[in-house]
């Protein structure tokens, strides 16, 4: 009955340079939350969360991301994530914050969580969006993944976000 | 302890020494706990210092593992410690009554 028991926090990664989104890198999310706790909590918060602490979900294009830390030490993880000012790679700082979305204990609520707040963005960019295009682009994907029963899981897996 | 006969901090250095311990190894939240120097002997190189009884962990790991004073080796003893402030006078075993 004694296993390690994880958290998954659920990030988004906002950014006002749009050159930010493909500099996304789990290597370098993972070196800057590193820094992060580092700064705040000194090298015994450090070592504390680099335990068991891998980014395990990066989707470059919506900026979500998904860090796994021990259970022990989530607290100090979530406290210096708002530390993260900027991200860096190849000698370019881009300014951007992390927003936390959800903490689970598996990658499966994580995910159930996504699915639920992919669907909520989406209706939130169509009330949004401007031109014609952009409507039917939400329009269908909206569609597309509010199926009936049998074919919800297949409806699930293809959620794509509509341009911005 | 300081084992190189050099020039001996003041109190205000040796606040900073301590502060500069707890960034070290607890970061900012450690720096930002409220840790006062009672009294401060640069003879002894002995202080009285007081702190949250939840910082006690922090403080005194931080001292510990402090090594280095200017790019001097150094030494922190902790000789006692009591949440009350005049238990730290005297030897309470050896009262005679």
């Amino acid at each position: 009955m004694v296993r390690f028991k994880n958290r998954y926090v659920l990030c988004e990664v906002v950014s006002e340079d749009p050159r930010c989104r493909q500099c996304i890198e789990d290597r370098t999310l993972g070196l800057a939350v590193r820094d992060a706790i580092a700064r705040v909590h000194g090298d015994y918060g450090l070592a504390c969360c680099s335990i068991s602490f891998t980014v395990k979900y990066l989707n470059a294009y919506t900026g979500t991301v998904l860090l796994r830390c021990r259970k022990d030490s989530y607290r100090l993880l979530c406290s210096a994530l708002p530390f993260v000012r900027y991200l860096e790679s190849r000698a370019q700082r881009y300014p951007c914050f992390l927003n936390t979305l959800h903490v689970g204990g598996t990658i499966r609520t994580c995910q159930k969580f996504l699915i639920q707040y992919n669907r909520t963005q989406l209706l939130r960019l169509l009330q949004n969006c401007t031109t014609e295009e952009e409507r039917q682009c939400i329009q269908k994907s909206l569609l597309s993944c509010s199926l009936t029963v049998e074919q919800s899981q297949s409806g699930e897996e293809e959620e794509d976000d509509g341009t911005e | 302890e300081l084992p190189d006969g050099g020039a001996r901090p003041n109190a205000a250095q040796f606040k900073q020494l301590v502060v500069t311990a707890l960034r070290e190894l607890h970061g900012e939240v450690g720096a930002a706990l409220p840790v006062d120097v009672l009294t401060y002997e640069e003879k002894t190189l002995s202080a009285i210092l007081r702190v949250i009884s939840s910082g006690l962990v922090k403080l005194w790991s931080a001292l510990t593992l402090l090594g280095f004073y200017q790019n001097r080796r150094c030494a922190f003893r902790v000789l006692q410690t009591s949440p009350f402030l005049l238990a730290l006078s005297g030897n309470s075993r050896e009262l005679v009554l």
